[in-house]
């Protein structure tokens, strides 16, 4: 299994130049957060990177083996239910499979309700589910964590982690929340800028055995992000 | 939100203004005493004479057979079209004139230049119709296709879905609502068109037996047939349609 190229000269829609120069490769497991305020191009950029958008200027090369992604609303057919929608995911495997996966996340009672009738928070751990029931070796998050209040914002995180931690791919997390890269990457990389450039590209520093603990985030951000 | 009223009560309320029509129908028809408004037991007594003499079950089966025939030509040429208007823009863009000159077609227009390019064949009648049809559900099906979710294309994409798993899982099921819309008004148009080209070139059906009626003025075996193909419309509507539409849209909270 090979890791992540990304080696993008431009990415304009019409007369917009959205994207400028962004190059950056990850080994195979490793897991970086994109940082950047709201429309600087972050889905757009993951939608490169996932390879649904092709219209740019640069290459990308992906890791062997299938690729996943966890977009900002969750996407699952509305006239399926939760289990349903794991098992027509191709390469995910049996009804039952699904049924016993949702289970492990705590989803069991709703593998038979239909997505509309189960909250957000639910839906969001069904579409990782979906993510993580393909074993991919790359894994896209885009805002995985948007909209959902504090407390389920958490336990969704710690199920990503637990099911990255499970697959050992490459992950790209699209983000505007410092707190929640820290808790995922082992790489923050920033965008700035009119078109997006990369302005900042270091490690996290925080070792993942750490990531689940408020305090040990607290002083990662107060090192990585001083304020002025 | 208006409050729900149960479903026996609703029933109860169908049937007792439905019988309310009739009685209506009764004493209008008790008033007037004339062969041009023919009470209810007139027109039954003119059904069951039709049941005996004339064929009034092989009438009715041929202009089904007519209705089923064109109907299904209409959907399938129709959402195939509509379809594909909806996901081309440029092709849109060229053929949506046309559209819009099809529907505003008078559909005896059609019936009449398909009998004299065709001739009084049953092809001509079918074609006939299912011409008048298509227009229709091409326009419906293309807002379907364009009401397509870019999100859930996208996702189809990411997870590797097949093109057959995509038509089954992700597009039909958006097209669901709107193959009902065009269906249902599909049956109210093309029934009432059949028998319009069954009137004006066919030797059977509850069209011709209409015109042989009209002819001899008797509007009690008029309205015998008329009412029989209402009730088998009406039964299609709740028996098919109605169904599948629930099952169709059972997801919906």
């Amino acid at each position: 299994m090979t890791g992540l190229t990304v080696d993008i000269g431009a990415k304009r829609f019409a007369s917009a130049h959205v994207l400028g120069e962004i190059r950056f490769t990850l080994g195979t497991g490793e897991r970086v957060a994109v940082l950047g305020d709201s429309g600087i191009g972050k889905s757009t950029l993951l939608a490169m990177i996932v390879g649904y958008d092709t219209d740019f200027e640069g290459r990308i090369i992906r890791p062997d083996g299938r690729a996943a992604m966890v977009f900002q609303t969750p996407r699952l057919l509305p006239w399926r239910t939760l289990a349903e929608n794991i098992a027509v995911t191709p390469g995910a495997g049996t009804r039952a499979r699904a049924r016993e996966l949702l289970g492990e996340v705590g989803l069991g009672a709703a593998a038979e309700q239909y997505p509309e009738t189960v909250s957000l928070g639910m839906q969001r751990r069904a579409a990782l589910v979906r993510a993580l029931a393909i074993s991919p070796s790359l894994i896209l998050l885009d805002e995985p964590l948007v909209s959902l209040d504090p407390e389920t914002a958490t336990s969704v995180r710690d199920l990503m982690v637990q099911i990255l931690d499970r697959t050992l791919a490459t992950c790209v997390m699209a983000t505007h929340d410092r707190r929640e890269a820290l808790a995922v990457a082992d790489r923050l990389i920033e965008l700035g800028g009119r078109p997006a450039r990369i302005t900042s590209d270091r490690p996290s520093g925080l070792p993942r055995a750490e990531r689940s603990n408020p305090r040990a985030i607290d002083d990662a951000l107060a090192r990585l992000f001083p304020s002025p | 939100m208006r409050p729900a009223v149960p479903t026996s009560r609703r029933v109860a309320i169908q049937a007792g203004s439905l019988a309310g029509l009739v009685a209506l129908w009764w004493a209008a028809a008790a008033a007037a005493q004339s062969s041009a408004l023919p009470g209810p037991v007139a027109v039954w007594a003119a059904f069951l004479e039709q049941v005996a003499t004339d064929g009034y079950f092989g009438h009715l089966a041929a202009t089904l057979a007519r209705v089923a025939a064109a109907f299904l030509l209409a959907m399938v040429i129709g959402s195939a079209l509509g379809i594909f208007l909806g996901s081309r823009r440029l092709a849109d863009h060229l053929f949506g004139g046309w559209l819009v000159f099809l529907l505003n077609l008078p559909a005896l227009v059609v019936i009449i230049l398909c009998y004299i390019w065709f001739g009084l064949t049953e092809v001509a009648a079918i074609a006939a119709v299912a011409i008048n049809k298509i227009p229709n559900v091409t326009a419906t099906l293309r807002e379907g296709a364009r009401a397509l979710s870019r999100d859930l294309d996208e996702m189809a994409w990411v997870y590797t879905y097949s093109t057959a798993r995509r038509i089954r899982h992700v597009i039909l099921p958006q097209m669901a609502s709107y193959f009902a819309v065009a269906a249902r008004n599909g049956m109210a148009l093309v029934w009432k068109i059949v028998l319009v080209v069954e009137f004006l070139g066919r030797p059977n059906g509850v069209g011709f037996q209409l015109h042989t009626y009209f002819q001899l003025f008797d509007v009690a075996t008029i309205l015998a047939y008329a009412i029989g193909f209402i009730i088998v419309v009406l039964a299609i509507e709740y028996l098919l349609f109605e169904p599948w539409e629930r099952y169709a849209t059972r997801w919906r909270r």
